[in-house]
């Protein structure tokens, strides 16, 4: 009963001290930043590249060239794009160089049966972008008309495509993306926080005057540890409430922190491990950002990965696999903190 | 100054030993052991074909028939899992369901249907997507090239204003100049699109990656092959090849000079507060050096290595000297904002928050204005642009690496001057908060008013000792634009009838609390006389020199920032009024003068007499700064 007392209040001291120095609303600041900008990037970078999303924008083609009929034909399915047709190249080329087209196809017929296609659209303007991902569309459209009158010489024609359907092009992002790094975000701060804490107890000496208090090494290890785990889960929550409430639904909430929690404990213990090994501060923070980037980057890349294992949760794809995965999880963090603890209890810090 | 040069190399060297032995052998052995690690497994694991950067992977279900040829179709995509079609429930173990309409053997009709809810219309693209991605391999396998693809498109960029000639298009003349692109030895000398086939990495989601591995085996075809190669002006390809110019890969090697800047200021940050630790610093500030010497020797080692850094990255992806000039003032602002947030930072916890914030706040400004290199000016607000235009090889001007580092490089100069406010015996090694330390910093840099009673207001000395309360005015004024930037930047995905009346409110706060938080300090700090006239004179001369400032960054109106209408309502006070009388003209531009010190006066006024008054005052004045503000973009609009 001691001992848990013991810990507790190494915890409640911890946690204290971060209260006061109101760095755990620094954090919450950073990640809100972070939640905000990578909103701002998505929105900003979807408009640019997929500009149907924007609604309305059509890019007016000059078109000409022997072929041009044909382009026609593909216009009038392409919501984004009409063309204009044009008795030859230069007609065309000069409605483009006096702004009454955004772009000139050339569309002719070659001598093998195909169909050769000049594409002039204009040079680094804010519409740029936006004009050839019209053009291309325009352009798939077409191809798959001339490919659907080519299909006798085709061995295996294509799958018809089923109907265009809106959709929100941040979707997949938010849940894919943002979800996960919200929700790691607290993960690699309480990590931090454990090196911190311990590195600097070393540092100034106070480590020493807690030694001599009734507790063992062990016991101050667990306080320290709890603080950090402690408060991770609480600011996954706070975002996934908060994207709740704009509208983004969030499945398997407890899962998800179940998640992030084994994860936390998996980072506070090699932060521990670290912070037990390196001379000072500044070799054990550098260490830990390298521990985790290796950690999370190799991690990431595996297949069910945490990231997609917290995204498949989130967006409510979760299967048995993903379930044994958050086990899985928990279990190897158990094990990794059980160990480190151990041997950090047996062998103390170096000084 | 030989000598002062000598004294700051002396600290230099002795900082450089001490960090030198701070990360010793065993840890960067013990770290270059972890990356081995990290390498061998994801080596390990791509080998074995386990690992893929697919955040994405299996988040939507299909339910899809076994014998349906769109189960192929589902299989290669990653975001799409196949379940069985039998016991699919749609919402719940489905989110889409595929019927084909079979005939004598061929697929002739395809229906989804797709659960009625924001996952199911993700999926349903999805799907569509996944299966353009399969057609596009079945027609990479197909014998007859000619009526697998019909169709060869050769994309140009021709400017409008320059006319016909060649060497308009964009990036012309410049083949070789895209490094990291992965395609060697393509000799083609006019040959487009730097911006082209780098943008051909990003959209590798599936149509053209299986595209491309299916080319790999015959050569010379129309097709470009897509995996390493480029789709350049001369070349031809197929519609599905074309990629809209976005300089993904410079911009994913612009990203790579910022990486290193977080392993050193954390190593900077940790040497600045060790100093403050225990009291360590004493015996430097007790030498006659001063702590501008102590300051530029502790630094110069960290520049050095960013420098060096920078230069050995330039390298080995291809920038130039360009990209070290660009880099350096980031750099020196990331040592610049930690320097600041080491002296105010009360523990090491504190510091990590510190170092973070920083990392994050100037990552995300040098990095998202480059993604917008090709496609506006306003990119140029980030040195990190002059990057990409450099990896891109396209030339650049005095004027914009002027334009573009300037800032930066001015924003870090005055961060380190607000740290060096408080390099002192009593802020060092005191326990204060941030704030506290923030008001002595500022506290520091102004002379006092009205002590010696306020006649002294009208003599020179008195109208001298307002001049640092103007100067230290308009030294915000870089930081006001950052913030306004970054506002304009957060604000833009609202809708504009919300976005402009929040971003009018923010705005006018920032400016209203960069001219008058200095003040605050003044008078906190007893460097001011807490008289109303000592506040007037004081709000007077901070408006005054907020005015001057504003007006000296017209510059912003150069490089079109005002084009944007969010933009315009950020800066509509420096926009130009073309079509007024020249009466109205002078108003207009004389009236933001009236305004600041009509605001300022009032939160200054509301600053002489305590925190609650000031916080008070400054809301008012935030709200009439406003409220100006919105009758200026009535006006304009």
């Amino acid at each position: 009963m001691r001992s848990r007392d013991s810990r507790l209040t190494i915890a409640g001291r911890e946690l204290s001290g971060l209260r006061a120095e109101k760095t755990i609303l620094l954090a919450i600041g950073i990640q809100l930043f972070i939640a905000a900008f990578s909103s701002f990037l998505v929105v900003g970078l979807v408009s640019m590249y997929d500009p149907g999303s924007l609604g309305g924008a059509e890019v007016e083609v000059a078109g000409a060239g022997d072929a041009v009929s044909d382009l026609e034909r593909a216009a009038s399915e392409v919501d984004g794009a009409s063309v204009t047709r044009y008795e030859d190249a230069g007609e065309a080329r000069l409605a483009f160089d006096r702004n009454a087209a955004d772009a000139v196809v050339v569309a002719n017929r070659n001598d093998d049966g195909g169909i050769s296609v000049v594409v002039t659209a204009p040079d680094a303007t804010v519409e740029t972008t936006v004009i050839v991902v019209q053009l291309r569309d325009l352009l798939r459209t077409y191809e798959r008309q001339e490919r659907a009158d080519r299909a006798a010489y085709l061995s295996e024609s294509p799958l018809p495509l089923p109907d265009r359907t809106g959709t929100s092009p941040y979707f997949t992002f938010t849940y894919t993306v943002l979800i996960p790094v919200l929700v790691f975000l607290p993960v690699f701060i309480s990590g931090s926080l454990v090196v911190d804490s311990i590195t600097e107890e070393l540092d100034e000496g106070t480590f020493e005057l807690l030694r001599v208090a009734p507790v063992t090494l062990g016991e101050i290890v667990d306080g320290k540890a709890l603080a950090a785990v402690a408060i991770a889960p609480g600011q996954a929550l706070l975002w996934l409430l908060l994207l709740r409430a704009n509208g983004t639904p969030v499945a398997n909430v407890p899962s998800i922190l179940v998640l992030m929690t084994a994860l936390t404990a998996l980072v506070v213990a090699l932060a521990l491990a670290i912070s037990a090994l390196a001379p000072d501060r500044r070799a054990a923070q550098f260490l830990y950002s390298i521990g985790v980037l290796v950690l999370f980057g190799g991690a990431t890349a595996m297949a069910g990965g945490p990231a997609n294992a917290v995204a498949r949760l989130a967006i409510d794809s979760a299967d048995a696999t993903t379930t044994a995965l958050v086990v899985a999880y928990v279990g190897l963090a158990a094990v990794a903190y059980a160990g480190v603890r151990t041997i950090v209890a047996e062998n103390g810090f170096e000084t | 100054m030989i000598d002062r040069l000598q004294r700051i190399l002396r600290v230099a060297r002795w900082e450089a030993a001490r960090a030198g032995g701070g990360v010793d052998r065993r840890t960067l052995l013990a770290a270059l052991a972890l990356l081995l690690v990290a390498g061998g497994v994801l080596g390990g694991g791509l080998a074995a074909g386990v690992v893929g950067l697919d955040v994405d992977r299996d988040v939507y279900r299909v339910a899809v028939d076994g014998d349906s040829p769109y189960t192929d179709a589902v299989e290669e995509a990653p975001a799409l899992t196949g379940v069985p079609v039998d016991d699919a429930v749609l919402g719940d173990t489905a989110d889409l369901v595929v019927f084909d309409g079979t005939r004598s053997g061929t697929v002739e009709t395809v229906t989804v249907r797709a659960s009625d809810t924001p996952k199911g219309e993700a999926a349903a693209a999805e799907f569509r997507e996944a299966v353009e991605a399969h057609n596009e391999r079945l027609m990479a396998a197909e014998e007859n090239r000619t009526a697998a693809f019909p169709i060869t498109v050769a994309l140009q960029y021709v400017g409008r204003t320059s006319g016909l000639d060649e060497g308009s298009t964009l990036g012309g003349g410049d083949g070789g100049s895209d490094a990291g692109s992965g395609e060697g030895g393509d000799g083609s000398g006019d040959g487009d699109g730097s911006d082209g086939d780098s943008a051909d990495g990003s959209d590798g989601t599936g149509e053209t990656g299986g595209d491309g591995t299916a080319e790999g085996g015959d050569g010379g075809l129309a097709v470009p092959s897509i995996g390493g190669g480029a789709f350049r002006a001369d070349t031809v390809g197929s519609p599905g090849a074309i990629s809209p110019p976005f300089p993904f890969v410079s911009l994913l090697l612009a990203f790579v000079f910022l990486v290193p800047m977080n392993f050193l200021i954390q190593a900077y940050g940790s040497s600045v507060l060790d100093e403050r630790t225990n009291r360590r610093g004493e015996p430097l500030l007790v030498t006659p050096l001063s702590p501008v010497d102590i300051v530029a020797g502790k630094t110069l080692p960290y520049v050095a290595v960013a420098a060096l850094v920078t230069a050995l990255i330039a390298a080995a992806v291809g920038g130039g000297a360009l990209s070290v000039v660009a880099v350096l003032p980031v750099a020196m602002a990331f040592l610049g904002a930690t320097f600041v947030g080491a002296m105010f930072a009360r523990s090491f916890k504190e510091l990590t928050f510190v170092t973070v914030g920083v990392s994050v706040l100037l990552t995300t400004y040098a990095f998202v204005p480059a993604i917008f290199t090709n496609v506006t000016p306003v990119a140029l607000v980030s040195p990190l642009t002059l990057v990409v235009f450099d990896l891109q090889g396209e030339a650049v001007g005095l004027g914009e690496i002027l334009f573009s580092t300037g800032p930066m490089t001015v924003g870090a100069a005055l961060l380190f001057g607000l740290g060096l406010g408080v390099y002192r015996e009593e802020d060092m090694f005191a326990q204060k908060p941030v704030g506290r330390k923030f008001l002595d910093a500022l506290a520091v840099r102004l002379r006092s008013v009205g002590e010696a009673g306020t006649g002294s207001l009208r003599s020179r000395s008195g109208l001298r000792a307002l001049a640092p309360v103007a100067v230290l005015t308009a030294c915000t004024i870089p930081f006001v634009f950052v913030a306004e930037l970054l506002a304009v930047a957060l604000l833009f995905a609202l809708p504009v009838t919300v976005s402009i009346p929040v971003l009018l409110v923010t705005i006018a706060f920032i400016e209203e609390v960069a001219k008058s938080v200095h003040l605050y300090a003044g008078f906190e700090r007893d460097a001011f006389a807490r008289t109303d006239r000592v506040a007037v004179a004081v709000g007077v001369a901070s408006a005054v020199g907020f005015f001057l400032a504003e007006k000296a960054t017209a510059v912003v109106q150069a490089v079109g920032l005002t084009e944007l209408y969010v933009g315009r309502a950020a800066f509509g006070s420096v926009a130009g009024a073309e079509g007024l009388s020249p009466l109205a003209v002078a108003v207009l531009f004389f009236a933001p003068l009236l305004l600041h010190g009509f605001a300022t006066t009032l939160a200054a006024v509301g600053a002489s007499r305590n925190r609650t008054y000031y916080v008070l005052t400054l809301a008012l004045a935030t709200l009439i700064h406003a409220a100006y503000n919105f009758g200026v973009v009535r006006l304009y609009a």
